[in-house]
Formats: structure tokens, C-alpha cells, sequence
């Protein structure tokens, strides 16, 4: 149960810190990175498929809702991820710096090249206007997400012993 | 039921992403839009607290290391009041000199609109849509498709305009965006274009379907058109930064910096105009 406010509690902290002004100040290229979608790769690969991928609908909805993408653009990418690196998760990655830097990058290019796709069917903007986030927004994660992991290692701690990691 | 337990990763995978490609589908409709706004309104007391909690910081801070600087600061204020009283007088006589030519002339009275003044809660939740939520909403008078400005100086600038309003909060899209499309015009020749943002992050905007024949310098003022029925006329939108004419196309596209950093908004204003009767028919029509 605990787990679970603290998941709700990470995923809403994410959300508001990432879409609040201040955060601005953090911005690469004209990027930021995507706090929510780091937790849903950490969700994923500490607590499964199913962990990642409730969570990854819920952080997207929520992300979504405060955007002003279409609703399911944002949460489908996060849906998937959080899926695909829970089916693998820990059993092929030892979380390490340069495992996470390297799953994340992967996980953020995969979302973008999800997402520009999901834009082209779904919407009427360029895709060239678009596709100029996806490098500086996965570098970006990937280079934060070993930070954040290290933190939500810390928080998840009992969690993670009892999934006998 | 075992076998919905069983295989609930699965079950729950193909659940979410029928949902995420239904919405998609039908994004527009109102249930779609119900979700999202139930979603939206579990999302902004965490904002509002957040952004209020940031502002006490930054008050409690200040308090302590700027009083020095704010005397100064005080002082220089006070000389500038000064001057811009003077500058109001002599607007507000010009003001009637132009109000007296436009009548001789027989011209319609430009129209001064009230605002609501708002603050900035939230900005950008994601690299890919360009947003800003303001702590303003419908019990504030707020509606759909008003503009939205900021002072740059003395210089009313465009900053966007509404696009979702709930009863506390609006959400606004700026002209930095791809997706937002602004009628203007460079204020020295009076040659006419579509602005729009080049991309998702980027601060800069495109000016297409400028004519050739238009002589476009570094610096010149781009400003709205007013044609599109949102945005007043004459409003300051921004600057020229360079024009790039291609062999293939009959127009020029200038690149434009906007008047307002759009990276260090605060304070903005909503101006209570509704868009023309004409132009809300085109959008129903559009919508049916």
C-alpha cells in the first residue's frame, strides 16, 4: 500500500516539477527532460511489465491532461515502454551507470520515433517540427536517469527487497 | 476470471492501448474532452499549491537579499513614473487627435478592450506541445479563442490565445507553437503572412507566404493583422531576423523573433474581446 502512495507520489511530483516554470531554467536545445517517462522505465524495470505499463497509462493521462497534445498521445509511448522494459527488466540489465544511461536512451528514442509516428496519423502539424526534440530530449533523460534511478532506488528500497532483486 | 488473472499484463496492455488509440481517434468529442478535464482537474490544486509554495520561497528570499537593491530600484522607479506620466499626457492628446482625424476621415474607432490580468502556473509539461496554464478561468471571466498579451516595456505583445478554459484555470496556445496560426503583417510596408512556430523547441516563428516583392530587413516590426477575427490590429508580435527567398516558391519566409521571452513570462493579460461573428460561424462550420 505504501508503495503505491509513494509511486502516486513520485508520478504527481514529476508531473508538477517538469510542467512548472522554474523548470525552465533546464532546458538543452529547447528541451527538458521527461521526469514522468524516467519514472515509468523505473517502474517497469524494477516491478514488471504490468507495474510499468499501469503506471505508464496513468503518468500519460495525467500528462496528457496538463498538455496540449491530444489525450492518449503522450500515455500510448509511455504504455509501451513501460511494457516492453518490464518484460526484460532486471533479468537482462544489472542496474549500473552506464546500463541505465544506455536503456534509457534507447527507451526516449524509441518513444520519440512512437510519438512522431502517433503524430503524423493523428495530427496535422509537420512532422519535421516535431522530430527536432527527440535527440536533445533522450540525451537529456539519459543522462539524468541514473540520478533519478539512484533516488528512487532509495525510496522503493523495501519494495524492490521484497521483489527479491 | 483465473484467466483474466492470468494474463492481466496482457489483457491490460491491449486495454490501454485500444484506449490511447480510440481518444486519438476521436479526440474531439465531448467524452474525450470530459476525461481530460476530470484529469486536468485532479492535476491543478497540485499545481496551484506548487506554484504558491514556489512564490513564498522566492518572496522570503528576496525579502532577504535584495532590500538594498530595492531602494535603488525605488528611486529609479520613481523617475520613471515620472516620465511616463509625461508620455501619458501627451498620448492621451495625441489619442484625441487621432480619434478627430479618424472621424474626419470617416474611419471606424479602433476599440480598446478590458483585460484580465493572470499569472503563469505552469508552462510547457512536455517537449512536443507548447503550452501555458494561467490562474485564470471561466468564474473569471474567461472564454475560449480571447487573446492573450504581455507588455514588453510600453509594448503590448502577443503571447497566444485561449484554447481550453475550466472554472479556475485556461490554457493558452503561444505563437511559438507549431500548431498556432496568427495573421500579420510587417508593420513598415503593410506586406501580410501566416505566422506559426518553426518547431517544438524552438522560441523562434516563421512568417510564410510573404510576397517577393517585399523588401523584409533585419529589425522590421511584424505585428497582427487582425484579419482572422481573434487578435486585434497593430498588437506587436515581434522582430525580422533574416528572410529566406526559395527558387521553387512564389512567396518569401521571414523569420521572426517574438517581442515577449517567452522563457521568462509571468505576468500576462487576457483581453476580454470575443472573436467576430463571422469567424465563430466558420468555426462551427468547420467543426460540422
Amino acid at each position: 500500500m505504501i508503495g503505491y502512495i509513494f509511486t502516486g507520489a513520485v508520478i504527481i511530483a514529476s508531473l508538477i516539477i517538469q510542467a512548472h516554470d522554474s523548470f525552465d531554467v533546464l532546458k538543452v536545445a529547447g528541451a527538458k527532460p521527461d521526469l514522468l517517462f524516467i519514472a515509468v522505465i523505473f517502474f517497469g524495470y524494477n516491478f514488471g511489465s504490468f507495474y510499468g505499463e499501469v503506471t505508464g497509462f496513468i503518468a500519460g493521462l495525467l500528462h496528457d491532461a496538463v498538455s496540449n497534445a491530444p489525450l492518449g498521445l503522450l500515455t500510448f509511448p509511455k504504455v509501451v515502454i513501460g511494457y516492453v522494459v518490464g518484460m526484460f527488466g532486471r533479468s537482462v540489465f544489472r542496474a549500473n551507470l552506464a546500463t541505465i544511461f544506455l536503456l534509457v536512451l534507447a527507451a526516449s528514442i524509441v518513444k520519440g520515433i512512437i510519438t512522431i509516428f502517433l503524430c503524423y496519423i493523428f495530427d496535422s502539424v509537420s512532422v519535421t517540427a516535431r522530430a527536432a526534440v527527440i535527440v536533445p530530449e533522450s540525451l537529456y533523460n539519459a543522462i539524468i536517469a541514473p540520478f533519478l534511478f539512484m533516488l528512487y532506488e532509495k525510496i522503493f528500497e523495501r519494495e524492490i527487497e521484497r521483489e527479491g532483486m | 476470471m483465473e484467466f483474466i488473472i492470468r494474463h492481466k499484463t496482457i489483457i491490460s496492455f491491449i486495454s490501454f492501448t485500444l484506449f490511447c488509440l480510440i481518444s486519438l481517434t476521436a479526440h474531439t468529442s465531448s467524452t474525450i474532452n470530459s476525461i481530460e478535464g476530470l484529469l486536468h482537474l485532479f492535476v491543478v490544486p497540485f499545481q496551484q499549491g506548487y506554484e504558491a509554495l514556489q512564490s513564498g520561497v522566492r518572496r522570503f528570499w528576496v525579502g532577504f537579499t535584495e532590500l538594498g537593491e530595492l531602494r535603488d530600484e525605488l528611486q529609479r522607479t520613481r523617475q520613471k513614473l515620472m516620465k511616463y506620466e509625461q508620455i501619458a499626457d501627451e498620448l492621451t492628446e495625441l489619442k484625441k487627435e487621432n480619434e478627430r482625424l479618424r472621424h474626419q476621415l470617416q474611419m471606424a474607432s479602433r476599440l480598446e478592450y478590458e483585460s484580465i490580468p493572470a499569472r503563469v502556473i505552469s508552462r510547457d509539461p512536455d517537449n512536443w506541445y507548447r503550452t501555458i496554464i494561467l490562474d485564470r478561468g471561466s468564474a473569471d471571466g474567461v472564454k475560449n479563442n480571447m487573446p492573450v498579451v504581455a507588455y514588453s516595456g510600453a509594448e503590448k505583445a502577443v503571447i497566444g490565445k485561449i484554447i481550453d478554459v475550466r472554472s479556475r484555470v485556461s490554457r493558452v496556445i503561444p505563437i511559438i507553437a507549431p500548431e498556432m496560426k496568427l495573421g500579420v503583417m510587417l508593420q513598415s510596408s503593410r506586406y501580410p503572412g501566416l505566422l506559426h512556430g518553426i518547431s517544438s523547441n524552438s522560441i523562434l516563428c516563421v512568417m510564410d507566404y510573404v510576397s517577393k516583392s517585399a523588401l523584409v530587413k533585419f529589425g522590421d516590426q511584424v505585428i497582427t493583422s487582425g484579419q482572422g477575427g481573434i487578435f486585434p490590429q497593430g498588437l506587436s508580435v515581434g522582430k525580422v531576423l533574416r528572410s529566406e527567398i526559395m527558387e521553387a516558391s512564389a512567396y518569401q519566409r521571414v523569420i521572426v523573433i517574438p517581442t515577449v521571452d517567452y522563457e521568462k513570462l509571468e505576468d500576462v493579460f487576457i483581453l476580454k474581446k470575443e472573436p467576430d461573428a463571422e469567424f465563430l460561424e466558420l468555426l462551427k462550420s468547420a467543426g460540422n
